[in-house]
């Protein structure tokens, strides 16, 4: 692990988006706030043993994902995040708008 | 206008009772911005040695870093921890460095910013910065 003053600039990036999520889960109710975290816990920590450290496209691009994502769950009527597996296919969070805001 | 850089002022100033009143007598809303750095730049050269003091956070704040640090990491109660501990030395990777600096956060009411969280390797770090931003505060 190299220390935190090396990080290159797509780690930034990445931890940056990180917060930004824990950031806005903060806004959410409270189970929901949790939920969120670990689902976002989750997918981060998935992709950083999962991803190539060398394969920028496809961070690049689940970079981009995410950014879209958290975009949307700033949205005070969005309440909560849910995954969807599909055969076990990886899948994305999906972002999910509930009817009732609570 | 004025009146928000007045704020700033006896924010910053809210310590020094003497330049506050001085404050209060001297400064007319015309000419508050440059009397503004002016104090700042007094400021700066008083409070110099107090800031040291600051600088070697209060311990109190320190065992609080390292208990939420404790927390966060799911570390034991004698796990040990002490204040020159890096994140990354009690198992740490940079996800979890976001996640406490977070909590720190929210425990402390601040926000730290992106520049200051890349550069947080050590609970003294923290606690360092956890006090200089606590210090800073406005009061609410």
């Amino acid at each position: 692990m190299a220390s935190r003053s090396k990080l290159s600039g797509i780690q930034k990036q990445v931890l940056s988006l990180y917060r930004g999520f824990l950031r806005t889960a903060r806004l959410k109710s409270p189970e929901e706030r949790h939920r969120i975290e670990s689902v976002v816990s989750a997918e981060f920590r998935e992709n950083a043993r999962n991803v190539d450290r060398k394969n920028f496209v496809y961070i690049e691009y689940l970079l981009r994902r995410g950014k879209k994502q958290l975009e949307q769950l700033k949205d005070p009527d969005i309440t909560g995040l849910s995954t969807l597996e599909i055969n076990k296919c990886p899948a994305g969070p999906t972002v999910e708008k509930s009817p009732i805001a609570n | 206008m004025a009146a928000a850089m007045s704020v700033v002022v006896s924010a910053k100033l809210g310590s020094a009772a003497v330049l506050s009143s001085w404050k209060g007598n001297k400064i007319s809303s015309k000419n508050l911005i440059s009397m503004r750095t002016t104090a700042r730049r007094g400021l700066v050269s008083l409070r110099s040695p107090r800031f040291r003091v600051f600088c070697a956070a209060k311990s109190e704040t320190v065992g609080k870093v390292m208990q939420i640090v404790k927390q966060q990491l799911a570390l034991g109660d004698d796990a040990k921890v002490a204040p020159e501990s890096q994140f990354t030395d009690l198992g740490a990777d940079s996800l979890d460095t976001v996640e406490i600096v977070m909590a720190l956060e929210e425990e402390f009411g601040i926000t730290v910013e992106e520049d200051n969280a890349q550069s947080i390797t050590t609970i003294q770090d923290a606690a360092d910065l956890i006090d200089k931003l606590v210090a800073d505060k406005p009061p609410a």
